[in-house]
């Protein structure tokens, strides 16, 4: 018996031991992992911030105080920009460790070393893009000199500062279950994060989609469904007198009939796109790493997200200063895209806004003089070309001008956590950048954010503006990702740029694919500053920005791109502005969550007409009359309680199926490719256009009426289906939520199914289920003292079990704004206000 | 000394032990244990619940300092186990390097 206990014990105590010290599959080695000392439970001992705190660091010219107002803002009162960006990549790194490893790895190409092998298509991806090697040429190409690099590194600097401090027990629980460890960060990897913010923001494949469409319905009809011109015009840049949006009369061509090859060759180019997309594609924004079904981007048509910006003058607000609000949409994650900050170097810069975690910059934000937040201008700023290679398998050489030229190849190395290589890739490369693989044959694609700029100097500098010509003097250079930049100024300027690098086409556009075969199709100049859109104190005194289209065509015709997403954000603010000749900051603020969509109108225009029709036909039924009535007793508003809301949404998405079934490739349930709302409403308004003939009834021809019409049916049929047949309990917020997921969709570690004010072109879109929305929300009054209200949907900490961590979602949900303090000195935070007291002192060392 | 005060001491022990040396110290303290009290039949025993006791107590030392409740919650989730689990397993591991090493020496040290 002593004996089977001795072995009992002996092996149970190996088996403790094991584990204990050993990874077993995905669970981390549970000794250290459990250890109550330094393991996972250690993390409740650093939720919070300690109350003061000195750090001894080396490189600060004098003493550096944080401190962190009552919203865990922190409040940098430096002496030098570099003693300022020295302490924020601390305090980054304090809050945000794990976020910037992800973001740095996931442009690297090396999230395998962290996650394993399932991150290995991303790396791919990442690699065949150039993310990195596009970083580090950006990163080499500053001067020694550069001031930028001075501050990028000091950032880097307290960032690895506070990495090497770190006690077992500041090890982010990130990091203990995947039995992990930070790397040391290099000053480059802030030109990392900027990349992939290029690739979040400036990344489009139109011209792949037409090429496809081409085939299926034919030129004159893909050209009207992806046009260079919106059909409704509410540009970014204001045409002076307009009063409403221009609508341009325009008929859909009728689809042309494929015949069989034309659908093989469709098929063929839709199959280059998911190709492309899959050697291309990384996570929608640099926070989502492990999400590689990418491929339903392409046919899900109306993208889902839309930031807003608008700025009024004194003459339109009630307090008679300028004010500025903006709402940058992104993927919402936990912890967030951003992180409040405040950096005061007097006599220097006084900046407050948002920062980037992983760099010492503020790109929204406002100082002392100027406001400035940005939209996403949309501009084509990719082509791709299709190259004549020598070997089909493995190419060497492609031809240009009747030349071979050698095609760069390089072989990437995948490895593991422990250095074990996991994969090969041989990659290629031509003048133009990436060479793919597709059933297009070999593509190889231009980029700007491929090219050489300095991002990181240009937010620097213009953090620094004194004014809003100030700012745009400033940020002139910047090219990538492009953006609508609004500013306004304490002196009630406020003004509108679309920044960036617009390529010069030999054919004027880019929205083909282009032969490669001929040098002279390359890209030949950038667009000069004087034709970007913009606009500086327009008599209408307000200004705004959705995404839109920047020009309208008939003001100035320059290509910017195809394609362009709905006005009704556009239209919609537009119309808040016009209607309110003084607005508050209040009614600034409620913009940001106005439940209203200028769509709707269009879509109950159309149900009206079919009514009458059906009405007439003798073909109008009770129920359509019960669907009907729910609609019109609907107010519009896509609030979480409405209960019209889920029935129109239902109804546009039958119009659009009935509709768009000419883009379905025969024996398939997709799209092609789906066309925006704004060409459906453009449709909507010709009754006997033959894209409403719905193919797979061969023994009658429909009209819009009639799709309407069978369109409310299933509506109405889908939607009691779903939710019920009482349509008084109907709530919108019973089908559309949003998910703010964890960087690794860690379960429990995001929030899920948040009711929002939310539709289809309302200022704040989103999906059912969504996961992208308003990143973050301000209103900045350019008073004498400015005052600003902001949130986001998240906490400054990234660590789960701080009360920091998601404590602001329940203020965003609810579309209210914190007030944002903005202290002039370190003394003006009152203890009452502050939370938290951090002093940097030096002990020597580069200075 | 009573069994309790033998006991008592090798919870503190084993809380000082993982504290200063890693968490493998309340195997090297259940081994000691038995060495030193091959006599008690309930060696085993006594050092497993010492164990847990021990990485209880500092436990408790750090819901003194935070909460672990919510680090229950949120890791519990992520490893799909749920937080009561999670608890159970971090109390349960020491448990069981304590008493499977107190036992293996007692059983050595009886042949």
């Amino acid at each position: 018996m002593r004996k089977i206990t001795s072995i009992v014990s002996a092996v149970a105590l190996a088996a403790a031991i094991f584990v204990g010290a050993m990874p077993v599959g995905p669970v981390p080695p549970l000794g250290g992992f459990l250890n109550p000392t330094s393991g996972i439970w250690s993390v409740a001992g650093t939720a919070e911030l300690p109350d003061e705190q000195t750090v001894t660091l080396t490189g600060f010219s004098a003493d550096v105080e944080v401190k962190y107002d009552d919203r865990g803002v922190p409040h940098i009162f430096a002496t030098t920009e570099a003693d300022a960006a020295r302490a924020l990549g601390w305090v980054h790194a304090r809050d945000r460790l794990f976020q910037m490893e992800l973001i740095q790895r996931a442009v690297a190409g090396t999230l395998t070393q962290l996650v394993g092998a399932r991150a290995l298509p991303l790396d791919q991806n990442a690699r065949r893009m150039m993310m990195g090697a596009s970083a580090d040429a950006k990163w080499n190409a500053l001067p020694d000199t550069s001031s930028t690099r001075t501050v990028v590194t000091a950032y880097m600097e307290g960032l690895n500062a506070y990495v090497a401090s770190m006690r077992p027990q500041d090890l982010p629980l990130e990091y203990r279950l995947l039995n992990a460890k930070p790397r040391v960060f290099e000053p480059k990897d802030t030109y990392y994060l900027l990349m992939r913010m290029s690739q979040t923001l400036s990344y489009q494949e139109a011209e792949l989609r037409f090429a496809a469409l081409e085939q299926l319905i034919g030129r004159e009809a893909a050209s009207a469904l992806l046009p260079t011109e919106a059909p409704i015009q509410e540009p970014i840049e204001p045409v002076p007198g307009r009063t409403a949006a221009r609508e341009i009369p325009t008929t859909i061509p009728a689809p042309a009939a494929p015949d069989a090859r034309q659908v093989a060759e469709a098929k063929r180019i839709r199959d280059a796109v998911v190709q492309i997309v899959q050697q291309t594609a990384m996570p929608m924004n640099a926070r989502d790493p492990l999400n590689t079904d990418l491929t339903d981007l392409l046919t899900r048509g109306e993208a889902v997200v839309g930031s807003n910006n608008w700025a009024v003058s004194p003459s339109r607000s009630a307090s008679g200063f300028a004010m500025l609000a903006g709402d940058p949409h992104l993927e919402l994650t936990l912890p967030s895209i951003w992180y409040e900050a405040h950096l005061v170097v007097p006599g220097v810069m006084d900046v407050y806004g948002v920062s980037l975690p992983l760099s010492p910059i503020i790109p929204i934000g406002f100082n002392r003089d100027v406001a400035w937040t940005m939209t996403n201008t949309g501009n084509d700023v990719v082509d791709y070309y299709k190259e004549q290679v020598d070997d089909s398998l493995s190419p060497r050489k492609y031809r240009v001008d009747g030349e071979w030229r050698d095609v760069t190849v390089r072989e990437e190395v995948f490895t593991d956590a422990k250095g074990k290589v996991i994969a090969r890739d041989t990659m290629f490369t031509t003048h133009r950048g990436p060479l793919m693989q597709t059933s297009l044959g070999w593509l190889s694609q231009r980029w700007t954010a491929r090219e050489t700029s300095d991002e990181g100097g240009i937010f620097r500098l213009g953090m620094r503006a004194t004014s809003s010509s100030d700012f745009y003097a400033r940020t002139s250079a910047y090219q990538t990702p492009a953006q609508n930049m609004l500013t306004a100024d304490r002196s009630g300027n406020i003004g509108i740029r679309s920044t960036g690098r617009y390529p010069m086409r030999p054919e004027g556009r880019g929205d083909r694919v282009q032969d490669g075969t001929l040098s002279a199709l390359d890209w030949n100049g950038n667009q000069p500053l004087m034709w970007y859109p913009q606009a500086y104190n327009p008599t209408q005194g307000y200004l705004a920005s959705a995404n839109q289209q920047p020009i309208d065509p008939q003001a100035r015709n320059q290509y910017h791109g195809s394609d362009w997403p709905s006005p009704w954000r556009a239209m919609r603010i537009n119309n808040i502005l016009r209607a309110n000749p003084k607005m508050t900051v209040d009614d600034m603020r409620r913009a940001h969550t106005d439940p209203k969509s200028e769509l709707t109108p269009y879509i109950m225009a159309a149900l009206n007409e079919s009514k009458a029709a059906a009405e007439a036909a003798g073909t109008w039924t009770s129920d359509d009359a019960a669907a009907y009535d729910v609609l019109t007793q609907w107010n519009g508003e896509f609030t979480p309680t409405s209960n019209g809301a889920p029935l129109f949404m239902a109804l546009g998405t039958e119009i659009a199926a009935g509709a768009w079934d000419e883009l379905v490739l025969p024996g398939e349930n997709r799209r092609v490719a789906t066309p925006q709302q704004l060409i459906l409403v453009t449709l909507m308004r010709e009754n006997e256009n033959p894209w409403w003939d719905v193919r797979s009834t061969t023994d009658v021809v429909e009209n819009r009426d009639a799709v309407v019409l069978e369109a409310l049916r299933r509506a109405w049929t889908s939607t009691r289906g779903r939710l019920g047949n009482e349509p008084s309990a109907w709530k919108w917020s019973d089908l559309r939520t949003i998910t703010v997921n964890h960087l690794l969709k860690l379960p429990g570690f995001g929030r899920e199914s948040l009711a929002v004010t939310s539709g289809p072109g309302t200022l704040s879109p989103a999906e059912s289920g969504g996961t992208h929305g308003a990143s973050w929300r301000f209103v900045v009054e350019l008073a004498p003292q400015i005052r600003a209200w902001g949130t986001y949907p998240g906490g400054q900490s990234g660590n789960p079990v701080s009360s920091r961590y998601a404590d602001r979602i329940a203020l965003w949900q609810a579309g209210e704004l914190a007030e944002l303090r903005v202290p002039l000195a370190a003394t003006d935070l009152t203890p009452e206000l502050t939370s938290a007291r951090v002093v940097f002192t030096s002990n020597g060392g580069a200075r | 000394m009573g069994r309790l005060v033998w006991f008592l001491t090798l919870v503190l022990a084993v809380s000082l032990g993982t504290f200063a040396f890693g968490w493998a110290a309340p195997a090297v303290l259940g081994a000691a244990w038995a060495a030193v009290r091959r006599d008690d039949v309930f060696v085993p025993l006594l050092a497993s619940l010492a164990g847990a006791a021990g990485w209880g107590a500092l436990l408790g030392v750090q819901a003194m300092m935070g909460p672990v409740a919510r680090v229950a919650e949120v890791v519990g989730a992520a490893m799909q186990v749920g937080a009561g689990p999670l608890l159970v397993l971090t109390l349960a591991f020491p448990a069981l390097l304590a008493g499977s090493a107190a036992g293996l020496v007692r059983g050595v040290a009886d042949k």
